[in-house]
């Protein structure tokens, strides 16, 4: 990329500071299953882009307002491998480089201060991000109550456990962040900085020039399923799979009550031979099934025009764990060609009712199928 | 060749051990009548930490009786881990079903082999007595080989600093472990420490200002001002750096020497400065290398 002039060095490309860097830093966990990523900017956000196996692509959308400060400073648009905008579908103009993901979490938690790591459950995770917001005074209170209709069982855990946690976690907890990005060429530069006294940290992350990444385009109007259910219950059953397994499938069929493509209340079709959705993992040692009910309790949305078997390998499946373990609602669609897309929206630490409407980030997995005449 | 000491304060001695385990698998005590020495001199120990440590008797022991014909001195070298294990179910932490009345650390012979042993004595819930032994085989050195151990000669610090909380230290090294290899540590006379890695891939500072730098005796007379802003700095191996840490388990202050170039001698107070009960000195060499300084 080229460097404009002389006095458009002075002003940084991007600049962006959090007062609590934990929402930040489990956005970025949640896409940290391979160490190189492309970070997109554009000036309503940023998008982190990681690439598995020419098959298997994660993106975080890290929407702008989540910072307390956010500056993108255009440079000369340079014609960039913005393979991330698909979802924006106009082309943004944008500055892109690539770090190595694994330094930058490092980085951030130089301070051990964002929570304990990837592995935890998703009450223990969204716990950490909420009492982020108890702990600072300006933003203090009800973001939980935004989100309480969306996510009953697992949230309240999260406010329960919260509740104890705010007991043994002072507020020094609370880690700020400022990121600078010169331009093309430069390093990204991160001051991170505890509470008042602590010590101050200056991270400088050589980037490197963003390749372009594979371009898995999913096509709506192609859709053949889509399912929008808690996270809790898609993380449940991904979790009791055996690690031995090597093919997952989803099976979906149209409800039984055909006429009405979304149907949900309809008790009878529960008892329907056909199962609506079913999970099918299948291994060396054998194969677990699980099905879902027809209830709307489970399946908050289900639209399936026709019946539909997708393969993918378990070890992309898996991949996307982590994110789904810190998100609240998954989105679930495969195209006619099996194109797999799954989103996971995490919930912000910020209260829903701000003067400025904060948009939840969201990560996105999409993957491509195995192919099951092979 | 007498021993018999009851131990008072089986927690710190401990943690003492919980950190020297961590460095070395074997190291070498020696008692004297007023002190006891952990020594950690072991040159096949990795990034040549070592330790030389000395605890005054009063602050672990009681009734400490010591007889020996050399000048009434004892030195034996041991497993620390064994030490360790022993001290482990005398700490009334774990052992939650008794209660630990007297831990008393004797010199025994067994079976023709030195042993020390730490007999335990303890009561149960409804009050029987119970008695756990422990041996931790030892090697009692010779006079000859005890004269042959000799600390590091170090220079004259150029800086002295007191180092912020270790546990908080080590938080942040174990971050920056997976990163380098070689850890810089500056600091200066106005209390600025740092703590840096340079590689190609990244590069982190981490300051702390308002650390203490603690006023030393010939400080005074030798330089007049020397410049408070002027930073030293010495290169480390991050993973000597971090055995360093692990005594954080013991450590209340600990003070911090940079000789340029050279080394860097840490200081862990155990219990408080003015009071100490003792002191572990950690000697780390310095890597010597141009270009990342």
């Amino acid at each position: 990329m080229l460097q404009p002039s002389d006095d458009e060095e002075i002003s940084p490309v991007f600049k962006a500071s959090v007062h609590d860097i934990r929402y930040f830093t489990a956005l970025l966990r949640g896409v940290n299953f391979v160490n190189r990523a492309t970070v997109t900017i554009t000036d309503r956000g940023l998008t982190v882009t990681v690439e598995e196996a020419r098959t298997l692509l994660g993106t975080a959308f890290i929407f702008s307002d989540i910072f307390d400060e956010y500056f993108y400073h255009s440079e000369s648009p340079p014609p960039a491998p913005s393979s991330q905008d698909s979802q924006e579908g106009e082309v943004v103009d944008n500055a892109a480089f690539e770090v190595p993901l694994n330094t930058l979490i490092e980085c951030l938690n130089i301070f051990g201060t964002v929570g304990p790591a990837s592995t935890n459950t998703s009450t223990g995770k969204y716990k950490k991000w909420r009492k982020a917001g108890d702990d600072s005074d300006h933003d203090n209170g009800d973001e939980g109550r935004g989100r309480a209709g969306m996510s009953n069982g697992a949230h309240n855990l999260g406010v329960g456990a919260r509740g104890i946690d705010s007991y043994f976690g002072g507020p020094e907890k609370r880690t700020g962040m400022r990121m600078t990005y010169v331009g093309s060429g430069y390093p990204l530069t991160l001051l991170i900085a505890e509470d008042a006294l602590g010590p101050t940290s200056t991270c400088e992350i050589t980037t490197f020039d963003a390749e372009p990444h594979l371009e898995l385009e999913f096509d709506n109007s192609q859709m053949v399923l889509k399912i929008i259910l808690k996270s809790s219950w898609l993380r449940d059953a991904l979790s009791e799979l055996d690690p031995s397994c090597d093919k997952l499938t989803f099976i979906g069929n149209p409800p039984p009550d055909a006429s009405v493509s979304n149907s949900r209340q309809n008790p009878k079709s529960r008892i329907g031979v056909q199962p609506m959705l079913r999970i099918q993992a299948t291994g060396t040692f054998g194969s677990t099934e699980m099905d879902y009910p027809n209830d709307r309790d489970v399946l908050e949305t289900f639209e399936c025009t026709r019946a539909v078997k997708f393969s993918y390998r378990c070890g992309h499946i898996s991949r996307t764990l982590r994110a789904l373990q810190s998100s609240t609602k998954t989105s679930l669609r495969i195209d006619e060609h099996g194109l797999l897309s799954l989103q996971f929206l995490m919930p912000s630490p910020k209260p829903q009712g701000a003067q400025s409407e904060v948009s939840d980030a969201f990560i996105e997995f999409r993957c491509l199928a195995l192919d099951d005449d092979v | 060749m007498r021993f018999r000491a009851s131990i008072e304060n089986v927690p710190t001695f401990f943690k003492i051990m919980q950190s020297i385990e961590k460095l070395q698998k074997k190291c070498i005590i020696k008692f004297t009548e007023t002190n006891m020495h952990i020594i950690c001199n072991n040159d096949a120990n990795e990034g040549g930490i070592q330790v030389w440590s000395q605890i005054k008797v009063d602050s672990l022991f009681v009734g400490y009786r010591i007889q020996s014909n050399a000048a009434n001195e004892i030195t034996m070298a041991l497993s620390s881990e064994a030490l360790l294990a022993a001290l482990k179910s005398a700490s009334p932490s774990t052992s939650s079903t008794y209660e630990t009345e007297e831990v008393v650390m004797k010199l025994a012979k067994k079976n023709g082999q030195a042993v020390l042993t730490l007999e335990i004595n303890s009561l149960t819930r409804v009050g029987r007595k119970v008695r756990v032994s422990h041996d931790v085989k030892i090697e009692v050195m010779r006079p000859n080989d005890v004269a042959r151990l000799s600390e590091p000669l170090c220079p004259e610090p150029d800086l002295h600093i007191l180092l912020p909380p270790l546990q908080k230290l080590r938080t942040i090294v174990e971050r920056l472990r997976p990163m380098s290899d070689i850890l810089a540590v500056r600091a200066n006379n106005s209390g600025c420490l740092q703590l840096s890695i340079n590689t190609e891939g990244v590069k982190v500072d981490t300051e702390w200002k308002n650390c203490t730098n603690p006023k030393t005796q010939n400080a005074e007379d030798e330089d007049e001002a020397p410049d408070p802003e002027k930073m030293f700095s010495v290169l480390v191996s991050i993973r000597s750096f971090l055995k360093f840490l692990n005594s954080h388990v013991v450590s209340t202050t600990t003070i911090a020497c940079i000789c340029q170039n050279h080394c860097m001698i840490l200081y862990v107070y155990i219990g408080d400065v003015a009071d100490a009960g003792g002191v572990l000195t950690f000697y780390i060499p310095a890597i010597i290398d141009d270009e990342n300084l």
